[in-house]
Formats: C-alpha cells, structure tokens, sequence
C-alpha cells in the first residue's frame, strides 16, 4: 500500500508543477522568453495569500480566482511595459529583464513580508482523506487536484477559443498569424497574463502546502525551468508528462531517500536529456512548413 | 468603362533611405489574373508589402474599389477584402487543415452564420480541406500545402488576392492544381495578381502581364504577347524564351 501512497503522492504533486511549469511553457512557446521570474511571480502569490488569511482569516482558496485575475494584470503590464521593449533585442536581453523583475520582486517581498517562513495554515492543512489505508493529506489532495483542473480548463480554453487558437497561431508562425489578422503584440500580451495568472494560481496551492518565504522563488524556477527542460520548450502536453514524471521521482525519493530528493529530482532531466535532448515533447515537423 | 479593382499612382516606397518602388503605376482590371514579372530587385515583392499595408507608401496612392488604402494597417486592408498567399511558411504547423482553414476567417469569427457559409464556400473550392480536414499542416508536401495557404486566403472572399511565386518548389501535378484554383478564383470574379519567376508559367495563368524594372512598370499588355515578346525575355528576363523555366 505504500507503493500506491508515494504514486498518489507523485501525481498530486505532478499537477501542481503542471500547471507552474505550463505558465513557463507557453510564455516561451509564444514569446521566446524565457520567464525566469515565473518563481517570484509565485512567491508574490503565495505571500499574499497569507497576507489576506493572516489578516481575514479568509479560506484561502477563495483567493485563486482574486490571485489568478492580479497575476494576470501584472504579467500583462510587465509584457506591455517592458518585455515589448526589450524583445527585439534577443531571448538574452530578455532573459536579464526577467531576472531584474525577479529580484526586484524578491527584494520587495523581504520588505514587506521579511526574511522569514510564512505557512497558510486553514483547518484541513494537518487533516487528510483516508481511503481504506490509503491516507492524503487534504492539502496536497486539493492541490493536485485544483491544479489539474485549472490546467485542464485552460487547455480547453487554448484549444477550443478563438483567443486560445490565436494564442497558438502566434506560437506556431508570427508571420502566418499576422497573415490571417491575428495581431502579434496583443497575443503575446495575453500570453504573458496567462502564463502568469498560471502562477497567481499556484501560489494558493502552494501556500497551504508549504511554507514560503521570499528566497523560495529561486528553488521553484529551478523546479520549473527544469521540468519545462524536459518535456521540450514550449510544449504544454510536454510539461504536463514532464511534471508527472518528476512529481513521481520526487515522491519516491522522499519516500525512500529523503536526502537524495533533489539529486533524483535533476538526476532524471539530466539522464533523459541524454537520450532526447529535444526534450520529451519537442517537436521536429518538416523544417520546411513553417 | 473599365472597372477597376486596384489602382497605384505614382506610388514610391522603399527601405531605409533607399526607394524602389519610383512613380510606379499599375492598374488591376476586376476579375482578371495578372502576373508580374521581372529580374531580381525590379521591386515586385515591394508592390506587395505596399498593397497589403506592411510598407507605407512615401508618395503616390493606391486606390482599392475607389477608396485610398494607401497607409493602411495590413489588418485593416485584410479587413477590406485584399488577402495574400505569400511564397511559404504561412501555415501552422502543429494545426490540423481544419484548424489552419479555420483561422483563415479570425476576422469575421464573431459571425458564425458567415464563418460556416465561409467554410462551405472554400471546401467547395478546395476539396482538400474537408477530405483530409484532421491531417497536422506539418505532414503535407508542398503542393498540398499550398493549396491549403490558398484556402486560408479565402475564408475572407477576397476581392483582390496577392500570390507570391505560388508555383515555387512545387511538381507539375500541383502547378496545375494551382493554376486551376487561380482560374477558378477569377471565374469567380475574384482580381489576381502573380509574382512568378516562372514566366512562361506565369503568363499561362494570367491574362495581363506587367514587366517592371527598377522599381517602374516598364510594359503592360496581355499576357500570352508578353510571353511570346523575344525583346521581352532577354532584355528584362535575362534569357532567351524557355518553355519550361
């Protein structure tokens, strides 16, 4: 049965870097920029969630749409503000810009909320859900489980809507996008208000399952980065069986060889990069369509 | 009376400090093919980016059913029934057919009724489309996706289409298809307008031809006379008559 725990373990705590690491994703998928401030825009998150509980003593998971909606905004006005003016300098110049953002960010948190651990903590974080003698923690269940389905809703949404098809369109041939009326800038805007709202999200999730202090967000991009490493840059569906592959590597090497943890965690990218260095899902179509 | 589609006056644009286009003049008849020609740097692709709003004119106007569109966003003269089938690299790759049709019509997708009406009128065009409607755009030959380019370009029932070198790297088999959708295309009433380095192909899929160098039109006539004009082809087309390149 413990086998069975650290699988169920490792998939809910897959869906929650799935729906971080396909912020990432579609950021670059879009863009190419590499958001390295996808860590701070989730600590900023997580901490204001706490900051609103710890205050209201609000259920925190009300915030996910209120979190998801700011981050939005924010990623939005960074990419209107300033990636759109730093873009045409290379993925390099960018890829500054986010650290700068990044560290600006990390900065005003430890103003605001200190150098210290934050931990969300409603009435089901210390219970869980026990299934015969299967026991889940309610928060890693919830987690997962809400990190799947925002994630679900928002490939739904890519896939079927106008916006989502646009949005992809962009990813896929600018030229092409702008062929057919799809203007690039407004896309690429929205692009970067999704991939961040995909944070603004996570930081509820992430709140009641680990404490946060600002520092954190270099562990997380280092999570993320890796994981979107793995399933190819750009691709959601890669993310997604990057994340499940690495939350079940995690589990079990929290299960078996705690300390080990995160020599598993970036063992498994470097060993499948070996063999696929394109990543799990990178794609390679005839380099002559588009 | 003739009824014009396009008109471009005096028209001068260029990159930078440079012009190419210089007091061009050009006049599209409606429903009639019209193909381009000339040696390299004579300005053709220039006359497109002009007419499909991505390079603003310096001078001169370009007038489309009677109204300037000269400065025009490339959106708004989309908008305004000119769609443009460029020399590759237009699709989606990771799209299906259906998909890449489909956002063809992105702007008018807020009217259903005209999207679906859209989407019948092409599929009857272009068989194509529905035929193989789930195929990933990435997995076709370039005929194929030409045919597919062409499709995407009318979604919005243009009234002037753009075709830039729409014979390039294809076989013969798919330049006859093509030939035959650009036929169609003008049966229809629809004006078009070639950029063909293949003259002679060109000129068959044409019924006006236009010779420009150096950023001027430098002949215009039918296209089965320029075709057969020997002074034509080796002073502006650098070669003695080819009937196959």
């Amino acid at each position: 049965m413990e086998f069975v725990q650290v699988i169920a373990f490792g998939l809910l705590l897959g869906g929650v870097y799935a729906l971080l690491a396909s912020g990432v994703t579609l950021i670059f998928g879009v863009l190419d920029v590499v958001n390295v401030a996808q860590g701070a825009f989730l600590v900023f998150s997580a901490l204001f969630t706490w900051q609103i509980w710890d205050m209201l003593g609000f259920e925190p998971l009300l915030l996910i749409p209120v979190n998801g909606a700011l981050m939005f905004i924010l990623g939005w006005a960074i990419y209107r503000g300033m990636v759109i003016r730093v873009a045409p300098q290379g993925p390099g110049m960018t890829v500054l810009l986010m650290f700068g953002v990044a560290l600006t960010m990390e900065g005003i948190l430890n103003l605001v909320f200190g150098n210290k651990f934050k931990s969300v903590t409603p009435p089901y974080f210390s219970s869980s859900l026990t299934i015969g003698e299967l026991v889940l923690p309610w928060p890693q269940l919830i987690s997962g489980v809400v990190g799947m389905a925002v994630l679900g809703l928002m490939y739904a949404y890519l896939r079927l809507s106008w916006a989502g098809r646009a949005l992809r369109a962009s990813a896929q041939n600018k030229d092409g996008a702008a062929l057919v009326g799809i203007s690039n800038v407004k896309t690429s805007a929205f692009a970067f208000g999704i991939g961040a709202a995909t944070a603004g999200v996570g930081g509820v999730l992430l709140a009641i399952m680990y404490p946060i202090y600002p520092a954190t967000q270099y562990d997380w991009i280092a999570r993320l980065l890796g994981i979107v490493v793995l399933g190819g840059f750009g691709s959601i569906p890669g993310a997604i069986i990057g994340s499940m592959i690495l939350g079940l590597t995690e589990s079990f090497a929290n299960t078996y060889l705690p300390q080990w943890s995160s020599l598993f965690f970036y063992g498994t990218i470097l060993l499948i990069l070996l063999f696929r260095p394109q990543g799990l899902m990178g794609t390679r179509t005839r380099e002559d369509v588009a | 009376m003739r009824d014009l589609a396009l008109t471009m006056s005096g028209v001068e644009a260029g990159y930078g400090g440079g012009l190419v286009l210089q007091g061009l003049n050009l006049e599209l008849e409606r429903g009639t093919v019209t193909c381009i020609v000339g040696p390299n740097g004579a300005g053709k692709s220039t006359v497109f980016r002009v007419i499909s709003g991505l390079l603003k004119p310096r001078k001169g106007s370009v007038l489309f059913g009677g109204k300037e569109i000269g400065g025009l966003s490339p959106g708004e003269i989309l908008r305004s029934g000119i769609a443009q089938v460029p020399q590759n690299r237009a699709l989606f790759p990771e799209m299906t057919i259906h998909e890449n049709v489909l956002l063809g019509g992105y702007a008018i997708r807020r009217d259903r009724t005209l999207l679906k009406e859209r989407l019948a009128m092409v599929a009857e065009m272009v068989p194509m489309v529905v035929e193989r409607a789930r195929e990933h755009a990435g997995n076709l030959s370039g005929g194929q996706r030409r045919m597919v380019e062409i499709a995407r370009a009318l979604m919005l029932d243009p009234a002037l289409v753009l075709m830039d070198e729409p014979s390039l790297g294809l076989d013969p088999k798919s330049v006859a298809k093509v030939a035959e959708l650009v036929r169609t295309m003008a049966t229809g009433g629809r004006t078009v307008l070639l950029i063909e380095q293949n003259v002679r192909l060109g000129m068959n899929l044409a019924t006006q031809g236009v010779v420009m160098e150096q950023g001027q039109v430098r002949l215009t006539g039918d296209a089965a006379g320029i075709a057969d004009n020997p002074e034509i082809a080796t002073m502006y087309l650098g070669k003695a008559r080819n009937p196959t390149t």
